[in-house]
């Protein structure tokens, strides 16, 4: 494993536990996904890795070197983009991917030669030479990533690259992260974009208050939620009970919707189940999909950020 | 050599960032060291001689004051504030050439206000002023020294605290150090605390060495600036080095 993070433990003064005895690694050629909530303990992950931060306790190795005592090889084993915008108002995209190739130690011929690739397949060619100062959010999120690119470390480590991104030139940046780790790098990838992470990754990793919760392949979460099928149904703001599912699986309220969890070869009832619920009002209109992995991340984390109180109070009516 | 490719490729960047307001601030120092040769005199009309020398000679310092001590920390506190400072520091750079790419894009900003000053002061008061060649130490050595102390206040303090500080400090430098006064205009317990304090040895070599034949250059002087300039230094490489 190129990245082996080991029992990492952060707390910052006041007692806060940012990362709570995390293990992770990583191969040379994979995309590994980190996901979690807004204050899950991600960016103090990376944070930690690219030597901005010291861990409370824990190691972190890159190719068997110790990353905590030699914050310096970190710096320069690592590509990162950081989730924040990068400073470069007064520059152009041209000149900042290729100061930062060159601070990164590559020949400048060929930085300018992956400067032009990656704008081409970017996209970014109309604003190659367009103060940055000028530039959309979005843009300016490509170009840090071109900047992380342009001369990637073993370690390429992206904090919420597709923020602020169009959704044309997402499936590109995407494109170029599967890139990165073909040609060699470990891509360690920061989201809370659950849908495109699903498409994007080889593993993941769910982090929620600090904690490694699951940890594996897609699929394999996928499997461990139990159901491979998932209902989803839009409920009656008016009706005062939630459904229960006769399918003995999840179901997880997420804003004014249900997501129950279907095995498969009940697909015929549960549309049946889904028409008659629609019928007697309780239902606006529902679908029907394979399970994603958006569906194991609200199961595991709980849908904080979706969930709202009145649902839940509904469903425990309901269940009672 | 890697340091050094860091430190060229670094100052551009640090130039390109500043570069749209770069020529702006420019001319704010410069009129900011006009207006306190030209305006003093509107504002007390019988100056004596060696009045009028003071405000020509401590104009100088103000304004490098101005620039380290008060623009430069708020611009660090900003760029502590959106990230982009720890961006600076995860970039695989010493984070020695870093900071003296930052310190000399300052410096660059600073001299050209500071020389213009001077010369239109010389100018204006028809001025016999002998300068000597410590002039180029000593106006390195104090603009060195205000970048230094006050990036060592915003890299080691909260973001509202130093912009609250360096309102203070401006309060503290127009109007009670002296640099365009001798201290000994000063009630004896501020005249205390100047003498630690790097100011007034910034208004001694700056004077000093810009009239040599109107003001002693106190040796003293020099070796308080260094100190003062090492502390800043020592104390912001350990915050920028310092991991949390």
């Amino acid at each position: 494993m190129l990245l082996e993070i080991e029992n990492l433990t952060k707390v910052f003064r006041g007692g806060v536990r940012a990362n709570d005895e995390i293990d992770l690694s990583i191969a040379a050629g994979e995309v590994f996904g980190l996901l979690g909530h807004n204050g899950a303990g991600k960016t103090t992950l990376v944070s930690q890795v690219v030597g901005l931060l010291r861990p409370t306790a824990g190691s972190i190795r890159i190719d068997g070197r110790d990353m905590v005592a030699d914050p310096g090889r970190a710096r320069r084993l690592c590509s990162f983009q950081a989730q924040s915008q990068v400073p470069i108002d007064g520059l152009t995209p041209r000149q900042a991917i290729e100061l930062l190739g060159q601070l990164r130690g590559a020949p400048r011929s060929d930085v300018r030669r992956r400067r032009a690739l990656l704008v081409d397949a970017l996209e970014l060619g109309e604003w190659l030479d367009v103060d940055a100062a000028r530039l959309s959010g979005g843009v300016k999120r490509l170009v840090a990533f071109a900047m992380a690119a342009v001369a990637p470390g073993r370690l390429v480590m992206l904090d919420e690259p597709t923020n602020d991104v169009d959704p044309v030139r997402r499936r590109l940046l995407w494109q170029q992260v599967r890139s990165l780790a073909d040609e060699g790098a470990a891509v360690l990838l920061v989201t809370h974009n659950v849908v495109e992470a699903e498409r994007s990754v080889d593993r993941l990793a769910i982090l929620d208050a600090g904690r490694v919760i699951a940890e594996g392949t897609p699929a394999e979460l996928k499997a461990g939620l139990g159901a491979e099928l998932r209902l989803e149904l839009v409920i009656d703001p008016r009706s005062t009970e939630l459904p229960v599912s006769p399918f003995g699986r999840s179901v997880v309220p997420v804003g004014n919707r249900l997501m129950v969890g279907v095995p498969t070869g009940a697909a015929g009832p549960a549309v049946a189940w889904a028409e008659s619920l629609q019928r007697d009002g309780a239902v606006e209109e529902f679908t029907l999909g394979p399970a994603t992995l958006e569906d194991v991340y609200v199961a595991l984390v709980g849908g904080q950020e979706a969930r709202s109180a009145e649902m839940e109070a509904r469903l425990d009516a309901s269940a009672a | 050599m890697q340091a050094l490719r860091s430190y060229r490729l670094l100052v551009t960047w640090q130039a390109l960032r500043k570069k749209s307001y770069l020529p702006l601030m420019m001319a704010v120092q410069t009129l900011f060291s006009l207006g306190i040769v030209l305006g003093y005199p509107l504002l007390f009309p019988t100056l004596d001689r060696t009045t009028i020398y003071l405000i020509a000679t401590g104009a100088p310092a103000i304004s490098m004051l101005s620039v380290g001590l008060v623009a430069l920390p708020q611009t660090v506190g900003e760029a502590k504030v959106e990230g982009s400072l720890a961006y600076m520091r995860s970039l695989p750079v010493p984070r020695l050439a870093y900071l003296v790419a930052d310190l000399t894009v300052w410096l660059a900003i600073v001299v050209p206000g500071v020389v213009l000053g001077v010369l239109v002061g010389a100018w204006r008061f028809g001025l016999d002023m002998q300068v000597s060649p410590l002039v180029i130490p000593a106006v390195l050595m104090v603009a060195l020294t205000a970048t230094c102390v006050g990036y060592a206040l915003a890299s080691t303090l909260p973001y509202m605290l130093t912009v609250i500080i360096t309102q203070a400090i401006v309060v503290l430098v127009f109007m009670f150090s002296p640099l365009t006064f001798l201290p000994d205009k000063l009630p004896g317990w501020l005249e205390t605390i100047h003498r630690l304090l790097p100011i007034q040895a910034m208004g001694e070599v700056t004077r000093g060495t810009l009239a040599p034949n109107v003001f002693p250059l106190p040796a003293g002087a020099f070796l308080t600036l260094a100190v003062w300039c090492v502390l800043g230094f020592a104390v912001t490489y350990a915050a920028m080095t310092r991991r949390a």
